[in-house]
């Protein structure tokens, strides 16, 4: 019988919470950097899906991801339903060292934000009916199957060998190729100026990039499930990461523009955060520079790219957790060591040239599998209800339109 | 339980699908008033 460590159960237990905190943060970090009118809206996507996946994670959310496999590694089975047999005892099989129900509410933090960040990609014009269904959707049929592809035991691709340790793939990847299709396939907002609109509220965003960077230390180190020596790792290489490819952003768009963006600070931070949480506890702090510093390179170049496309992903979650996350998975492949965690692999600079091969089966398979289940969903629910509101609801803005409530009085 | 916990939530997810999808009253789109000067004493 496993035995509770209070130690590592108020490590996890903090760390859910800082988790949580996540999802406002992003809340306000998307809700500065679209325009007056559409900063209620896009606040309430974040806000809702924090209740409403709440309530999905418990009844069935947490057992198509983590219950007992049906057998082909594809999605765990309903013997846990309604979280039955869950409870203050700790599980056999994940985090034996706490409550099974601590582990299942940090799991369930994670289950809010992924499809919190997609909302990012249909801004300022998706229909809040359309939206609640496509959340519902999109955390059931694509994010669980995900989550127990790479961290059940009997998952297919943890069978593999991919390496992700706290969601590169299962979070930051499936949000943004979601993301993607889903732009795709709401099309581009009306009246859009180009290349980007005003964001209306900087300060927001960054106080929101703040609670994030702040959360994530919950994300990354509280994904060591105890708090020992990885997680201690996971928090240098997390807040280093984020750091590198925060000046690395500054410096490019200080190059390329002309200015020291503060918004590319931001954006810059998550981008960092977003491609160590897949290498946090297994890489070097050095690593973790060089981490922070290629994603910083690439994610703005992908940025200036979709701008300069006719895809309009509002807030560029594509180019930031799509290419963030991929860059963050091929780059643990590259980087891992088992002299920061015995229970990874060595990767490519550690004489494992085949990790890089596994975490692109990783990364190609998740992203292949969210790009057509998301397409799917999209399609389905446009028959029940149109994703996309008409233009004169785009027009006077979604605050008004959509909820009846203004953010500010003038 | 789960059972009826189950029921709420499909409650709730018919509720999304029927609920309006617009404020019932239209009022707060309309323009503002123009503002009129006090009159003097």
């Amino acid at each position: 019988m496993p035995e509770i460590n209070s130690g590592d159960t108020a490590w996890i237990l903090a760390s859910a919470a800082l988790v949580m905190l996540m999802t406002p943060g992003l809340a306000l970090f998307y809700g500065g950097l679209v325009r007056r009118k559409n900063v209620l809206s896009t606040i309430m996507h974040s806000f809702f899906i924090l209740g409403l996946v709440s309530v999905t994670w418990v009844l069935w959310g947490y057992t198509l991801a983590f219950g007992p496999d049906t057998g082909l590694g594809l999605i765990g089975g309903l013997e846990w339903l309604g979280l039955e047999s869950v409870t203050g005892a700790p599980s056999d099989v994940y985090a034996t060292t706490v409550p099974h129900l601590a582990f299942m509410a940090f799991q369930m933090m994670f289950a809010i934000i992924t499809p919190a960040l997609i909302t990012g990609a249909f801004a300022e014009r998706k229909r809040f009916k359309a939206f609640v269904l496509f959340a519902v959707a999109w955390s059931t049929f694509v994010y669980a199957p995900i989550a127990h592809w790479v961290w059940s035991p009997d998952g297919w691709l943890f069978d593999l060998g991919v390496l992700d340790f706290a969601g590169g793939t299962v979070v930051h990847l499936s949000s943004g190729i979601a993301a993607l299709v889903a732009a795709l396939f709401i099309g581009r907002r009306t009246g859009l100026v180009e290349p980007a609109t005003e964001p209306h509220d900087i300060p927001m965003t960054v106080l929101g990039a703040g609670l994030l960077w702040f959360g994530w230390f919950g994300f990354n180190a509280g994904s060591a499930l105890s708090a020992n020596g990885v997680a201690a790792t996971a928090f240098v290489t997390t807040n280093t990461a984020a750091g590198m490819a925060a000046i690395t952003w500054v410096t490019i768009s200080w190059l390329h523009k002309g200015t020291p963006s503060v918004i590319g600070a931001a954006i810059g931070a998550v981008a960092g955060l977003v491609a160590i949480t897949p290498a946090a506890g297994f890489v070097t702090p050095a690593a973790s520079i060089l981490i922070g510093l290629g994603v910083g390179v690439i994610c703005y170049g992908a940025a200036q790219l979709r701008l300069r496309s006719h895809i309009d992903d509002a807030l560029d979650v594509f180019a930031v957790h799509g290419v963030g996350g991929a860059f963050g998975a091929i780059a643990t492949g590259v980087f891992a060591t088992t002299a920061v965690n015995a229970a990874g692999f060595d990767g490519l600079l550690n004489g494992n040239p085949g990790q890089v091969v596994t975490q692109l089966i990783g990364v190609g398979s998740v992203a292949l599998y969210s790009a057509t289940a998301t397409a799917a969903i999209l399609f389905v629910i446009n028959l029940l209800v149109p994703i996309r509101v008409p233009g004169t609801e785009e027009e006077t803005g979604l605050d008004l339109a959509q909820h009846g409530e203004a953010a500010y009085q003038s | 339980m789960v059972a009826f916990a189950l029921a709420s939530f499909a409650v709730l997810l018919i509720a999304w699908i029927v609920a309006p999808d617009q404020p019932r009253s239209t009022a707060h789109m309309d323009p503002a008033p123009p503002e009129v000067e006090p009159a003097a004493a």
